[in-house]
């Protein structure tokens, strides 16, 4: 069971090595596509990678409504948290 | 010629008229060609396909006639370089062509140069009750979400049917760098076809992003197209390296290409020490990593 904070910092890894994002830009707040320059593309290659990470399948109605970093931790927190309550 | 230097101000009145008359009758014909040429073309073919080979060389050649009628009238002069690249009929698999992108006439250039060639066109074109069928017939692709335009167009390449893109999306602004977007490099990784870049210089620069019609510049626009060296995928792309990376180091040399070759172009440049960066190294995987990442934090 990961907390948010292990799932931000698998984030901060993955963003970094998938979009040579650096890592003191990646802030809950920011923004996926105006400050981080990820496009709707790349948000498909980040799922299937997010998939691998926590082994669990991602919805693409999940992703309709993330914008932030924040948001992205928060769909994978979720997820988590629901497997594990099953 | 003398005339345009004994009387600058009379020359660029009569471009500006000129401009506008092209403008107008560029529209015109749009709309009549829509109602009558192309149905006919269509109708005559015995499929969507049979009409797509037919109207797409309609399209060259109207564009052709458009661009001879420009010059007639003094409105653009250009020279063109490499256009035995352009011959890319029938091959098992299309190419992807990229061009910079200054002036609002460089789709009529580029199409008016290729006998068969697949475009993307916004979705304002396809809601003009005019233009919508043309544009439909000739099988271009609509601009619709990202995922879906790099399927249908990996799907055109696969095919064999070659497609122009313009990475920066949009003209050029002025005085600013150059700045292209990843669909185009999406479009090759997904597709693997030849890249071909073709760029374009507009000196005086005409109809740009910032320009109104009306604004004619101190003299003809002077148009050099110069068809570069195709690219295969296995020197863009080598296997190996993550599809997001890849399509940003695409990107990222592209622009490099872009705005050296225009240097090229521009005389300002010698051709012997500028070396279009796209084909040798395209992934900067011989350079310096630590170099690289200096240079990205300088840059805003």
């Amino acid at each position: 069971m990961q907390t948010r904070e292990e799932v931000f910092e698998q984030l901060k890894g993955l963003l970094g090595e998938l979009f040579e994002i650096k890592p003191e830009r990646v802030v809950p707040g920011a923004h996926l596509f105006k400050d981080l320059d990820i496009d709707s593309i790349d948000a498909i290659d980040l799922m299937m990678h997010l998939k691998e990470l926590t082994g669990k399948k991602i919805q693409p109605e999940t992703f309709k409504h993330v914008r932030t970093v924040q948001d992205v931790v928060d769909a994978v927190a979720s997820l988590m948290t629901e497997e594990s309550t099953k | 010629m003398a005339i345009r230097q004994k009387f600058p101000k009379l020359d660029r009145a009569w471009r500006k008229i000129a401009t506008g008359y092209c403008f107008v009758l560029f529209g015109v014909c749009a709309i009549i060609l829509s109602a009558t040429l192309f149905p006919l073309l269509r109708l005559i073919s015995r499929d969507a396909e049979a009409g797509r080979v037919r109207i797409q060389e309609a399209m060259r050649f109207v564009m052709a006639v458009f661009i001879g009628m420009m010059r007639v009238v003094g409105v653009i002069s250009y020279e063109l370089h490499g256009l035995e690249r352009l011959n890319l009929v029938g091959r098992e698999r299309g190419t992807l062509i990229v061009a910079n992108h200054p002036s609002l006439i460089d789709v009529v250039f580029l199409v008016s140069l290729m006998r068969e060639v697949d475009c993307i066109v916004k979705e304002a074109l396809w809601r003009n009750p005019f233009l919508r069928w043309p544009v439909l017939w000739a099988g271009y692709i609509p601009n619709r979400s990202a995922e879906e335009l790099v399927e249908s167009c990996a799907r055109n390449l696969h095919a064999g049917r070659s497609l122009l893109v313009f990475p920066e999306g949009t003209r050029t602004v002025p005085g600013q760098p150059l700045t292209m977007r990843r669909g185009a490099a999406q479009i090759a990784l997904a597709s693997r076809a030849d890249i071909l870049p073709i760029t374009i210089s507009c000196e005086p620069l005409m109809l740009a992003k910032t320009q109104a019609w009306h604004q004619a510049p101190h003299g003809p626009g002077h148009f050099v197209i110069s068809v570069g060296e195709p690219i295969p995928a296995s020197v863009y792309a080598p296997v190996g390296v993550a599809h997001s990376l890849a399509a940003r180091a695409i990107t990222r040399r592209m622009e490099e290409y872009f705005a050296s070759s225009l240097k090229v172009l521009a005389g300002a440049t010698p051709v012997a020490t500028v070396q279009p960066a796209l084909g040798s190294d395209p992934l900067g995987l011989t350079e310096d990593p630590s170099e690289l990442e200096d240079a990205e934090l300088s840059s805003p």
